[in-house]
């Protein structure tokens, strides 16, 4: 069981190096709709075995909602921004994709230098899980910083929250249901505000780059 | 005695079952296309009519030009030497291991860009550079991932890295071999000259890069060629599957039986992994040349994050 934790967490931080080596703004929302895939994939897994052993489902209910939010009604609101908006493709970063791809190697080397010596985290598995967890939290930020359009950053800013949701599931294996569900709302909020946000700066801007937004419109 | 033996199975299987894994391939691009395609031993067929045919060389060429199918053909037979079918047979006179193998294949990739530019036809000089950039971006990744596996085994000789393997239980759901083995097949897939980085079945076309260094060869020396670039192709595929799908614990028998048993559910495994092969091929298109950085920096990061699993996992 714990090997299938392991591979899981390990495509988990792979599916956030594939975005990082995406240009195109509906790969990147394929991409993290793979993610999400692999974080119900896991819950369910893990409530499965709840269930199994302490007759607690509330971990499945999680693993539903992930589901329904993350694999299906969040990549569904942000296809239809992207319908919207008139940039297809990232054109152009700040840096090239191998370099940002090397930078977050070393995020990995740094998260495993920092992470496993926290002496609380204890078991050989979970530590080694939340390395790579902790990794795809760190990639999230920077992957946010590395764009320069809105729709990337969103998708940056829902990689953060899967990497902190993935890191708490797996050190603890199944956090109290209230506080999953104040994360989804919350999370949910969130993307509703910024998919209206790039709307209205499209309209306004007929642009969604924010370097744009730094000059002043009269 | 028993080392001869290995050396014969070892040259018949590999020679036999070179051009079988490009007509599965072929054949299955084929079916993908609704077309009926060429029969799965056509390769067989073009390399003895290449055979018999005469060869034709430019005036301006040098000897590299006819010396390098010669070194093409050998230093891939002899780095699918270093990589054995079938463990049952104990090749102790092997002084070669997986870096040996490595830079063995780079030999006869160097004679090639060599031959490329040697004949000073536009393409040739064309196919020769694309073939050295595309070459040094894969290099790092064949050897972090071989080396992970190395170091999970304790050795860099491809038979102890087998005889290792067979006694770990389920090797594809531990993280440092599935990222090892994803690692590897984007390796091969861009090695052997494959649809995300080159497509093979182009001819005369400004994007081919293999085919480009081939132009100017005829009769004796394409064939020799040819079946050097397949016998590389093998000695990848045969990496992936004998490394990660070991299946000689499953024989209990010992003996020359144990031995063709081996080789044929070897075969099974090569024949599945050119499925996985020709699926990959027909699901992807063919990148930019600018783009291929990308997927070496993607299967160098595979790697690196399953020796960074190993790493974790290891101490």
């Amino acid at each position: 069981m714990e090997n299938y934790y392991d591979l899981l967490s390990v495509l988990i931080l792979l599916s956030s190096f594939v975005l990082v080596a995406n240009k195109k703004t509906n790969a990147y929302i394929k991409t993290f709709r793979i993610q999400s895939a692999f974080i119900a994939l896991t819950a369910g897994i893990m409530g499965w075995s709840s269930a199994v052993n302490e007759g607690k489902y509330d971990i499945l209910i999680v693993c539903a909602i992930i589901v329904a939010l993350k694999v299906i009604y969040i990549p569904h609101l942000l296809n239809k921004t992207y319908g919207n908006i008139e940039y297809r493709i990232e054109k152009d970063f700040f840096l090239n994709i191998p370099i940002l791809i090397i930078i977050c190697c070393g995020l990995v080397v740094f998260s495993y230098f920092s992470v496993s010596n926290i002496g609380t985290l204890t078991g050989f598995h979970i530590n080694h899980q939340v390395v790579n967890s902790f990794s795809v939290v760190l990639i999230g930020f920077f992957f946010m910083i590395s764009r320069k359009k809105a729709i990337g950053q969103i998708i940056g800013y829902l990689v953060i929250e899967n990497g902190i949701f993935v890191t708490a599931m797996f050190s603890t294996h199944g956090m109290p249901f209230i506080v999953d569900i104040g994360i989804f709302i919350d999370m949910i909020t969130a993307v509703m505000i910024m998919g209206i946000m790039v709307t209205r700066i499209n309209v306004k801007f007929e642009s969604i780059n924010i370097d744009k937004l730094s000059k002043l419109k009269g | 005695m028993i080392n001869i033996t290995y050396l014969i199975v070892q040259i018949i299987v590999v020679i036999a079952i070179a051009p079988l894994v490009n007509g599965i391939i072929k054949k299955i691009k084929a079916l993908s296309q609704k077309r009926k395609g060429a029969p799965i031993l056509q390769l067989y067929y073009d390399l003895y009519k290449l055979l018999k045919k005469d060869t034709v060389v430019s005036d301006t060429t040098s000897w590299i030009f006819k010396a390098a199918p010669y070194i093409v053909f050998t230093s891939s037979l002899v780095a699918a030497m270093l990589v054995p079918v079938t463990t049952m047979l104990d090749p102790i006179w092997l002084a070669g291991d997986l870096i040996l193998m490595v830079y063995l294949l780079a030999l006869g990739r160097f004679f090639m860009m060599l031959a490329g530019l040697d004949a000073a036809s536009t393409f040739g000089g064309m196919g020769a550079s694309r073939e050295a950039m595309i070459s040094s971006l894969i290099e790092p990744s064949i050897l972090v991932s071989l080396i992970t596996v190395g170091l999970t085994a304790g050795s860099t000789s491809s038979y102890q890295i087998m005889e290792y393997m067979k006694y770990v239980d389920t090797p594809l759901i531990r993280p440092v071999y599935f990222m090892a083995f994803i690692a590897l097949f984007i390796v091969t897939i861009a090695e052997t000259a494959r649809i995300p980085v080159d497509d093979p079945s182009t001819h005369l076309e400004l994007t081919m890069v293999h085919e480009a260094m081939l132009l100017e060869y005829s009769g004796r020396g394409l064939a020799l060629m040819e079946l050097g670039a397949s016998i590389k192709q093998l000695t990848f595929i045969t990496l992936l599957a004998n490394i990660f799908i070991p299946h000689d614990q499953l024989i209990l028998i010992s003996g020359v039986g144990a031995v063709v048993l081996s080789v044929l559910i070897y075969v099974i495994k090569i024949v599945f992994i050119s499925i996985l092969i020709a699926v990959a091929e027909v699901s992807t298109v063919k990148l930019r040349l600018f783009s291929i950085p990308n997927i070496a920096a993607l299967a160098f990061i595979l790697s690196f994050i399953g020796f960074m699993q190993y790493f974790v996992l290891g101490r």
